[in-house]
């Protein structure tokens, strides 16, 4: 057993943490506020020219193929400095992703080299809609067959990075008919197609600089191959990428979670109260201690699925304990943060609100906690049961 | 063209330092090592003069060092070298930088490198002086604390940092050693494909012992961290009563005010 990274783990590791520290974290709490998106956009154009667009693409396409340990690295020292830039650059890394698994060739060399090189400051992955969240097999929008077009018809919700998109992909229901699940497609919309309108944008809790907003599909006419992988296979491909999104999202979150920790913990070192320095108090060493255990415990979850996805071996399970565990002990984390910092926690003053309302989605996007738990449960009962 | 880069690796300057049980240099366990900042200079202008150029440049990086250098040598690579050389040296740090600089000297003697890129310093030892021995060593130019640097045809053009705000510029025909310090350039992050595609780059180890030269002239007699020195003086109260007392504190205790 070897617990250590490899050399290239490493150097992208190191990459990833200069880049955020350097160009990132500085206009980190700017961005927060809001009426910068082009010094935000400027920073997802210097992270694709890195090669952190598509870090598990094959260099055919523009990527770097490091693989999901170096993904979940890099995603988690972005993190630390840009919540709103992380979940950017996964969701990019999720849209490249389900391309080139079950994209045609053409599909896959007309969009992923532009995500991966800037060209598109991002894709979007277009599964939510206002009735489907947690059950995407619920979903309305709908795709029908006129002649040698597609028509598109209803409303996605929640949709990263609409209004900078180059590319859309869509799931719609194509067999009303079929058992529930079994009749939804996946299809690639380009960003200006008519029909597909970027609608309003979210009024959220966090992670402000990255756009969220609604898209609605209105008629939208698109040509007979733009449907990605099979017919009626769609629900498949979302539900499958999606393991890879939560090593994402879980990585995310224990960037902030460190991020939070790191800066209380520097923080009550030199914070004098009753003439003493704060961390003499138990009650704060315990804060201490107990976050960064808890984190510690993240981020090997989040390795152990990392390294099953690389070798090939199932790693459903260990991807939602992974996103489950993390999510909540970084939201945990930035409680104490926050609690350890007193009044200066709850000011904007210091980065320790943000960091609380950066990290609170992460249980929530990419599947809640509570959906976690309940494909952890089914996983266990399945291998219970076959014994 | 062959240029050869010499890089080292140090600990984050962030760290935490003791000193090892020998008292002779620090503790080197539970540190983290990255590239010395000033050779991060150098390769960024290496790369630079590929670019310039073309691939009829070939660039060496060559590093001195337990295994954990090769981390060095890999970043090298990534920003764009072509080859690497790590010579394995468990102690490098017993090494004093005329062993150092004989020891790249005797690996480079006969592979007739045009020009050899380096650090001005490395961020731990400090001693400014391997650039500057090698190219004696090799019969080069040399140039150090270098703030601009211009190659046409085997002329050589840098700006020198001198001391007191003052810079110098220099002429010199290749073969040259140059020491490159702050400023000279914006060194690049290497780019994840890049990181990955050095893999198949070459990397080439060797013992010390095969280019192992003359003994240490000096040796570390004793390394220890500075007493600690008094407090500051922090004055605090009505501005106007801290100003007379700053006032009177600089004509008791300085030469400032007289």
């Amino acid at each position: 057993m070897d617990l250590e990274l490899s050399q290239e783990q490493k150097l992208i590791q190191s990459t990833a943490r200069e880049f955020a520290q350097a160009e990132l974290e500085p206009v980190a709490a700017r961005l927060d506020q809001g009426g910068d998106q082009a010094a935000f956009l400027d920073n997802l154009k210097k992270l694709a020219g890195l090669g952190f667009m598509g870090l598990n693409v094959r260099d055919e396409y523009g990527g770097a193929q490091a693989g999901m340990v170096a993904f979940s690295l890099a995603i988690t020292e972005i993190a630390r400095a840009c919540a709103s830039t992380a979940v950017t650059v996964s969701v990019n890394n999720l849209v490249c992703s389900v391309i080139q698994s079950v994209g045609t060739e053409i599909q896959k060399k007309t969009y992923i080299p532009k995500i991966c090189s800037g060209e598109f400051f991002a894709g979007s992955f277009a599964l939510t809609e206002p009735g489907a969240g947690s059950d995407p097999a619920s979903m309305t929008t709908s795709a029908v067959l006129h002649g040698n077009e597609w028509v598109l018809n209803g409303t996605k919700r929640f949709i990263t990075s609409a209004p900078y998109a180059g590319v859309f992909i869509v799931w719609a229901v194509t067999d009303k008919a079929a058992p529930k699940g079994k009749g939804i497609s996946c299809f690639l919309v380009p960003a200006g197609t008519p029909g597909l309108v970027v609608g309003r944008a979210e009024q959220k809790m966090g992670q402000h600089a990255a756009a969220t907003n609604e898209v609605i599909l209105e008629q939208c006419h698109i040509s007979q191959d733009a449907i990605l992988g099979t017919l009626n296979g769609g629900l498949r491909v979302a539900v499958g990428e999606l393991l890879g999104g939560r090593i994402g999202i879980g990585s995310l979150a224990l960037g902030v979670g460190l991020a939070a920790m790191d800066y209380a913990t520097r923080y009550a070192r030199d914070r004098v109260q009753f003439n003493q320095e704060i961390t003499r108090f138990q009650a704060i060493q315990w804060m201490i201690a107990d976050a960064y255990t808890e984190l510690e415990a993240a981020r090997l979850l989040l390795m152990q699925a990392a390294f099953r996805e690389e070798r090939g071996k199932a790693f459903a399970r260990e991807a939602a304990m992974a996103k489950l565990f993390a999510t909540e002990a970084a939201n945990r984390a930035c409680y104490s943060a926050l609690q350890m910092a007193g009044g200066y926690g709850y000011s904007k003053e210091f980065p320790l609100e943000r960091y609380a309302r950066d990290v609170r989605v992460t249980s929530i996007y990419e599947g809640t906690s509570e959906i976690q738990r309940t494909i952890i449960a089914r996983e266990i009962l399945k291998e219970i049961s076959q014994g | 063209m062959k240029i050869l880069v010499c890089v080292k690796q140090v600990p984050d300057m962030e760290s935490r330092f003791k000193v090892n049980s020998e008292g002779v240099w620090y503790d080197e366990k539970d540190l983290a090592f990255k590239l010395n900042e000033y050779d991060e200079f150098a390769l960024e202008q290496a790369v630079r003069v590929k670019e310039q150029l073309g691939n009829t440049v070939d660039i060496t990086v060559l590093s001195i060092g337990p295994d954990r250098v090769v981390e060095a040598i890999k970043k090298g690579l990534a920003m764009g070298g072509d080859r690497g050389i790590h010579i394995k040296d468990d102690h490098p740090w017993q090494k004093d930088p005329w062993q150092i600089a004989s020891v790249i000297a005797a690996f480079a003697r006969d592979k007739n490198f045009d020009l050899v890129f380096t650090g001005l310093q490395s961020q731990d030892r400090g001693s400014a002086q391997v650039g500057g021995i090698l190219a004696e060593l090799l019969g080069f130019a040399c140039a150090t604390t270098l703030v601009a640097f211009e190659l046409n045809g085997d002329l050589v053009t840098v700006r020198q940092e001198l001391d007191g705000g003052m810079c110098a510029i220099l002429k010199f025909k290749l073969p040259a050693v140059v020491t490159c310090q702050m400023g000279l350039n914006t060194p690049r992050y290497p780019t994840l494909p890049n990181i990955m595609k050095a893999r198949q780059k070459e990397l080439l180890a060797f013992p010390v012992t095969n280019f192992i030269g003359p003994k240490n002239l000096a040796a570390t007699e004793r390394m220890y961290l500075p007493e600690k020195k008094g407090h500051g003086l922090v004055l605090e109260g009505d501005v106007n009563e801290v100003a007379d007392r700053l006032v009177g504190v600089l004509k008791e205790k300085t030469t400032v005010l007289r």
